[in-house]
């Protein structure tokens, strides 16, 4: 059965730059040349397998909300995973989007009451950096009151802050996704083990976010898995571009090797080897073999046949 | 599942006694794992290794009828090589001057027996 993301807000709180960046493999500065969102938006992006994301307008076009909390009310609504509702940090009409976001846990609560609720507090990078946290912790407490009897996680976000909040937010919601993770985590461990890994880490594949990682060799860099992602989706914008699918790459130097390579359907794997007198062959090798558990884990964590359709990368 | 550094282990131990270098590879060329003192030619010796079987394995395959190519010997002005094949990988063994064929051909053996099972789980195409 296929299960929704609903991602819903104010027309204008930057839902469509987030989907584009997060899904589609635009990079920031492309964002404006997106046009408004006048009808209701269906990117019907796929990830995880089955979970496919809707994007809603809220507020703004008064005749669309009135259809989607009257007549298209179960239709939105029902088999509902995850709402992520993005809420503008400079809005002026906070009230509003409060009696909104409001109107929608309602309707999440009666059609699918086991989803998982997340908000957005987006545009950070308007709020001057010393005022970020305490903007930040009072809308949060102020949403977490008035998302009772649901609870909801929230993040900072925006999309011109490369390292901080673009894609820590949607990381830490797929995350959140993934049924199981912690068998996940702990196969990753072994596997990094085995090949005598730094660092072994899994990405969505759809959206290239990490979704598991093991670390054998501390890092300095923080940031690197947001920094990994954007080089490795910029590149596969590239191959786009020439009607190519990314499907691998090595990276080598005197000090280490990074394998990038497609692993299971939802996912593909990084693998950091430090030791120069490993040949590669061996660590592909192994990579080829480790698939079939992965594959086997996704298989059960799912509960469904693997999907036979490719995600739209 | 290969363990890059327990196959490294096993390969090292047959590098005594003018046994200078031997490595692992897949019918491709690429080096799997490798022992010894290469001079960091471990890559090219591979490759060439892997070309000088697969150009024997044709010609083997049309004159010995229902058995394919076992092993390859070469005594050379400056050593002696052996190549055999394990599982669906070669192992390539080179060493001094000073080596007997007949100790050449028993380590090879020895080295190719031990690996084989093992090699077999992993190496499956
Ligand atoms: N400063 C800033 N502007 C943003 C951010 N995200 C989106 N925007 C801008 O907000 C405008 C509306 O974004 P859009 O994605 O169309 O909003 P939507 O109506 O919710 O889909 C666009 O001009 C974006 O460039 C952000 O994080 N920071
Ligand atoms: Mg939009």
């Amino acid at each position: 059965m296929k299960k929704k993301v609903l991602l819903m807000g104010k027309s204008g709180s930057g839902k469509t730059s987030m989907r584009s960046i997060i899904f589609a493999n635009y990079i920031a500065r492309d964002t404006r040349r997106l046009g408004a969102t006048i009808d209701v938006e269906h990117s019907h992006v796929r990830f995880l397998g089955n979970l496919v994301l809707n994007l809603w307008d809220c507020g703004g076009q008064e005749i669309f909300m009135e259809n989607y909390f009257t007549t298209q009310r179960d239709n939105v609504f029902r088999n509902v995973e995850v709402l992520i509702y993005v809420f503008d940090v400079e809005s002026r009409e906070v009230e509003k989007d409060m009696h909104y976001y409001q109107s929608c846990l309602e309707a999440i609560l009666q059609n699918s009451p086991g989803a998982k609720v997340f908000c957005l507090i987006h545009k950070m990078d308007l709020i001057p950096e010393d005022q970020r946290k305490m903007i930040f912790d009072k809308r949060e407490a102020e949403l977490m009151k008035r998302s009772l009897p649901l609870e909801c996680t929230c993040f900072k976000t925006s999309i011109w802050d490369e390292t901080l909040y673009k894609a820590s937010a949607w990381s830490n919601i797929v995350h959140l996704l993934i049924p199981n993770v912690h068998q996940l985590e702990s196969s990753l461990s072994n596997f990094a083990t085995i090949l005598d890994a730094d660092e072994v880490l899994l990405f969505e594949r759809a959206t290239f976010l990490v979704i598991a990682h093991s670390v054998k060799r501390p890092h300095t860099d923080i940031h690197r898995f947001e920094k990994i992602s954007n080089i490795v989706k910029q590149f596969k914008l590239s191959c786009s571009k020439l009607q190519a699918q990314f499907q691998s790459m090595e990276v080598r130097n005197s000090c280490f090797a990074a394998f990038i390579d497609f692993f299971t359907p939802n996912t593909y794997v990084m693998v950091i080897m430090s030791d120069p007198t490993i040949p590669s062959a061996a660590t592909l090798v192994n990579i080829r073999n480790a698939r079939k558990h992965f594959e086997k884990i996704e298989r059960l964590e799912s509960g469904l046949p693997v999907p036979t359709t490719a995600p739209r990368i | 599942m290969l363990k890059p550094k327990e196959l490294t282990k096993v390969l090292e131990q047959a590098n005594t006694g003018g046994f200078q270098c031997t490595l692992l590879l897949n019918p491709e060329g690429s080096l799997m794992a490798f022992a010894g003192k290469c001079d960091k030619k471990e890559n090219i010796t591979a490759a060439v290794a892997a070309n000088i079987w697969m150009s024997n394995a044709k010609s083997a395959k049309s004159a010995f009828q229902d058995e394919g190519l076992q092993y390859i010997v070469m005594d050379c002005e400056d050593g002696k090589v052996a190549i055999r094949r394990v599982a669906n990988l070669l192992l390539c063994v080179y060493t001094a001057e000073s080596v007997g064929l007949g100790m050449l051909r028993a380590k090879v053996e020895a080295l190719a027996r031990y690996l084989e099972e093992p090699l077999k789980q992993i190496a499956s195409p």
